[in-house]
């Protein structure tokens, strides 16, 4: 009891514990584990990170020419690292940095934005998947 | 003419930050009856385990069901899950999987002191609790780069490996954590409104533990030697320092002090883990599908959690069955309440630091 009121009264001359914070930022641990971030030069378009991803926050769109395009939610996304660990090129394609992700603004339409993009992403495939095998339909048709 | 009083507690209540309702019967100011109501923040995370996500993303799905005892819910997962595949890890990967449990386990006891002293009044003492449990808080996103959902445990292993800069933090917060908490022990013991106020409250008998399946530090507090940790295999729990914390009073104030002794307890088998890591690789390769049925338990700081995992060969489970401690704690939760005084079910409830997030899934 004594020894409480010792402290109590110590207290008031110690530093303050907390964390002045929207002033001074969170000191974070060395490998934070922050942002994917990703390499279109080095990606070879396997897509494993978009499969192992749990919430779903990697997506490839397909374009029409055969070229895909790497889309990444950061607001989605729970920084688990499985994608890295899935990826057959870690730190050269895809790798964790240590940034954090900025607040989503209401510019940035983070849930409805993502939804039309899972679609549109899903949408491409199909359609890229349809198209290929029109061609393919079409070259045997040619060729009986 | 009815001589008793219907008072609820809860769902939302400042005593306690939980979604949970009791429904009072009070008898001028005792409690004679009591009803208790969960499952306000169902998210179905069982079904989502079964339908969405594949057996090797489960394991951080589950994470998500409590933010405070993460790392037990994906290791108890994990264990499931690499039975079903027939696969055993090396020592390394379970000693680093124990460590971050037992660190799991301090943090989570010194939550629940820290709300019992706020509950007797003591706001100061909350503050100040709160602020040691960062030492341990600043040790699990040392290693693990997270502060609360860690993703450390993946199927195979653990993502990360512990390095000597890790292993001196570890060492220096817990040396000043031990200090703090023998002074907090001391202060459980001596302060008036802690130690005086919570004796004889919200008392457990053993008979009645065992009657109403109590777990955990429950249990352990009203003297009934009941711990996962000792009755399973997976973890070599006993060789690394392992002590069981039994008390008789059953009350409040043995809850507490059956609470910071574990903690003393698990600093001292943290030290032993870290000093005796066996060398190895921290991720191993577990082919295959999961088939089969399998059931893991693993004592999560609250009590007993219980896993079952059903597959069948596919990518995604058949079914994936939670059992939380706080759930199978309940019986013996609402026996507590009957006899005790409406004035003291605040400081009761808090005292069983309940996890309404674990048990509503």
């Amino acid at each position: 009891m004594l020894k409480a009121m010792i402290n109590a009264f110590l207290n008031l001359f110690r530093p303050v514990r907390t964390h002045n914070y929207p002033a001074e930022p969170m000191p974070l641990p060395p490998a934070y584990r922050g942002l994917i971030e990703y390499n279109e030069e080095a990606c070879i378009f396997c897509d494993k990170c978009e499969k192992a991803c749990p919430p779903k926050s990697i997506r490839f769109f397909q374009h029409e020419d055969g070229r895909k395009e790497y889309r990444y939610n950061a607001w989605l996304c729970i920084y688990c690292g499985e994608c890295v660990r899935a990826c057959p090129k870690p730190e050269e394609a895809l790798w964790q940095s240590e940034a954090k992700a900025r607040p989503a603004l209401k510019a940035d339409n983070v849930n409805g934005g993502w939804f039309d993009w899972e679609a549109e992403c899903a949408q491409s495939r199909d359609d890229y998947a349809a198209a290929k095998k029109a061609a393919k339909a079409a070259k045997k048709n040619e060729g009986a | 003419m009815k001589k008793t009083v219907q008072i609820p507690l809860g769902s939302q209540h400042i005593s306690l930050l939980e979604p949970i309702r009791f429904k009072f019967e009070c008898e001028n100011e005792t409690i004679v009856g009591v009803d208790a109501d969960v499952g306000f923040v169902h998210r179905g995370v069982e079904q989502a385990c079964t339908t969405k996500f594949d057996f090797k993303q489960v394991g951080f799905v589950v994470a998500r069901v409590c933010g405070l005892c993460a790392i037990t819910h994906s290791l108890s997962y994990t264990l499931a899950a690499e039975k079903l595949l027939d696969f055993t890890p090396n020592d390394r990967i379970r000693y680093l999987r124990m460590l971050m449990v037992e660190l799991d386990r301090i943090h989570s006891h010194m939550l629940c002191l820290a709300h019992t002293a706020e509950n007797a009044g003591f706001e100061a003492l909350f503050m100040q609790i709160m602020g040691d449990r960062e030492l341990v808080m600043d040790i699990q996103e040392a290693i693990s780069g997270n502060r609360i959902q860690f993703d450390f445990i993946a199927i195979g292993g653990v993502t990360r490996d512990l390095t000597p800069e890790m292993v001196t933090l570890l060492h220096k917060n817990l040396d000043e954590l031990s200090g703090k908490i023998a002074d907090l022990i001391e202060l459980f013991e001596s302060n008036w409104s802690l130690s005086l106020k919570y004796r004889g409250i919200g008392a457990l008998s053993l008979e009645e533990a065992q009657i109403y399946n109590a777990l955990g530090p429950l249990a352990r507090a009203a003297g009934l030697a009941t711990d996962v940790r000792v009755e399973t295999d997976d973890f070599p729990y006993e060789a690394l320092g392992y002590e069981m914390m039994l008390e008789t009073g059953g009350d409040i104030h043995a809850r507490n002090r059956v609470r910071l002794r574990e903690i003393m307890n698990s600093i001292a088998m943290c030290r032993n883990i870290v000093g005796n890591l066996p060398a190895g690789e921290i991720m191993e390769k577990a082919k295959g599908k999961p088939k089969g049925e399998v059931i893991v338990r693993l004592e999560a700081p609250r009590g007993e959690l219980f896993y079952l995992v059903r597959g069948g060969g596919q990518n995604m489970l058949e079914r994936v069955r939670i059992k939380t401690p706080t759930f199978s704690g309940i019986p013996a939760m609402m026996e507590v309440f009957k006899g005790s005084r409406y004035a003291d079910a605040p400081a009761i409830l808090a005292s069983f630091d309940p996890c309404m997030s674990c048990t509503a899934k």
